[in-house]
């Protein structure tokens, strides 16, 4: 990839020359899906190309736009979707060997609005298996390969909509957070993941894990992305029991200011020193970045959250029994149609009592109202996304939560917004990453406080070596 | 009454009517172990009031539904 080849273009950049009618869509489309015909061999980002499909929509869109009918900054943007995302007449797998030939009728509600909005489907991405099934071997579908080092993990379970970014196989993709499946992919593969709040992205059409922690949101090459993707699929849906009827702000117009003056930021340092300490280029690159944000402006001061142990214990107990209650029939009747990881990270929710799941969901509002006391007076939390930087493809293991557990469950269990975006790279040239952790239904102060971040440091201005 | 983690995951496995493939009931076990220690560290000593979250809505909304 060339400084000058469109698939470097982040979401704004492209918008900008697609609607000033300097870059067509239907080039666009041509450059990914050579860019994927080259590369995805080797990265295994895509479960199933749409060339004839997207292409189609890619002429539709310029044709539109040529007539003066430009529908905003999606317009003609080429776009993934993991593959647990409905999509009307295109296979939707979820990574399991038990949905092979699923094929959904209509689009999920997120779709829906992202082809409104005029965004191209290039492709379905590779997730783990039910979004929960790890980096695993023995399914159908090869496991994802970092870009910036295809020796190592890009994480999950969005680990297709990761790589595909980083590699510049698509604009933007779409994956799914129930214990940290946008933000921690996000994190390894160098990009930015925002999970938003709960109930505001519907996640009606997207296979479900666990109901009470899934969450929908974008990967991006940068923090703005976030906000196009967001501003488009935000909102109330009464398909999904969990949506929220709240406005939705323009959260382009919150990234405008230049500073971070009376911003008001807390970091739970004992989480990530105490509880399960973060490597030290992890440690440093967070340490790096807090001095950033205090030079943009930014009021610093450290909170005391509650054991990190215990939000990631409560939200394991409701994981696997919500994870159980949804696959339990498939599991006693067909378990070796799934692959093992995805089999016993699922089955081991038949042990959980429904008394251990109704103190589960006590101990869940008890976390919920000490966090909420811990930010009171604070706009946004920082911490890093997790402790390790990539890890070696295959090694991370069943249980690699509990040895070194990561710093994103807290807030699929609380609700809370939380971006994930790239704050560096360690000597080996593997991104590293920062969280940012804000008030119920208040991304666009997350979204102001990481485009700021992002505009004052250079790491946007590095791709993978591909 | 079984005492060990083994014993349990033994008995609740026979109970639950789980049918575990050859090789799956090592892993599961270990997971068996790591989920007791989650439970007892969410705990069940909680007042007799103290409310559960319900599906999490965490600033009421309008009212939701057709």
């Amino acid at each position: 990839m060339t400084a000058s080849d469109p698939c470097f273009l982040s979401v704004a950049e492209a918008a900008a020359l697609i609607a000033a009618k300097r870059l067509s869509p239907v080039e666009l489309v041509h450059s990914y899906l050579a860019r994927i015909e080259r590369l995805d061999g080797a990265l295994h980002a895509y479960v199933r190309v749409l060339p004839d499909e997207a292409l189609a929509a890619a002429r539709a869109a310029e044709a539109e736009i040529a007539a003066g009918h430009y529908r905003g900054p999606l317009h003609g943007i080429p776009i993934g979707l993991k593959d647990i995302y409905d999509t009307a007449r295109v296979a939707t797998e979820g990574g399991s060997k038990l949905c092979l030939g699923r094929v959904p009728a209509s689009d999920g509600t997120t779709v829906r609005l992202l082809k409104q909005a005029g965004a191209i489907l290039l492709g379905k991405l590779t997730t783990w298996e039910f979004a929960i099934g790890g980096t695993a071997f023995d399914t159908p579908f090869p496991p994802v390969r970092n870009p910036w080092n295809r020796e190592r993990d890009p994480a999950g379970s969005s680990s297709g909509s990761g790589a595909a970014v980083a590699a510049g196989l698509c604009a933007m993709a779409m994956g799914s957070d129930t214990g940290g499946s946008i933000r921690w992919p996000a994190a390894w593969c160098g990009l930015a993941g925002l999970k938003p709040t709960y109930g505001r992205v519907s996640r009606a059409g997207i296979m479900p894990l666990s109901f009470s922690l899934d969450h929908a949101g974008p990967l991006v090459w940068t923090v703005e992305d976030a906000a196009i993707v967001l501003q488009v699929i935000a909102g109330y849906d009464q398909r999904d029991p969990g949506s929220v009827d709240r406005p939705v702000p323009d959260y382009r117009a919150a990234l405008a200011s230049p500073d971070l003056k009376g911003v008001r930021l807390a970091i739970p340092r004992a989480i990530f020193e105490r509880d399960s300490s973060a490597s030290e280029a992890m440690a440093s690159a967070f340490e790096a970045a807090v001095e950033v944000l205090r030079g943009l402006g930014a009021a610093i001061a450290e909170i005391e959250l509650p054991p990190l142990a215990l939000y990631n214990a409560t939200a394991s107990l409701i994981t696997r029994s919500e994870g159980f209650a949804i696959h339990e029939k498939t599991l006693r009747e067909r378990p070796l149609d799934y692959g093992a990881l995805a089999r016993d990270r699922l089955t081991i929710g038949a042990y959980v009592r429904a008394s251990d799941m109704v103190q589960a969901m006590r101990r869940r509002l008890m976390l919920v109202e000490a966090t909420n006391a811990a930010m009171e007076g604070f706009d946004a939390m920082l911490l890093p996304t997790c402790p390790d930087p990539p890890a070696v493809l295959g090694e991370l293991g069943p249980y690699f939560d509990n040895r070194r557990p990561m710093y994103m469950r807290p807030f699929n269990l609380t609700g809370q917004p939380a971006l994930s975006l790239c704050n560096g790279f360690e000597d080996t040239g593997l991104p590293l990453s920062l969280q940012i952790v804000g008030r119920h239904f208040d991304e666009a102060t997350v979204l102001r406080i990481g485009h700021a971040y992002e505009r004052a440091t250079p790491w946007r201005e590095r791709r993978p070596p591909l | 009454m079984a005492d060990s983690i083994e014993d349990r995951f033994a008995v609740e496995t026979e109970l639950l009517g789980l049918k575990l493939l050859p090789g799956q009931e090592a892993t599961l076990r270990a997971a068996y172990a790591a989920l007791r220690d989650a439970i007892a560290l969410v705990g069940a000593d909680y007042g007799f009031e103290a409310e559960p979250a319900h599906v999490f809505v965490p600033t009421p909304g309008k009212a939701r539904g057709p």
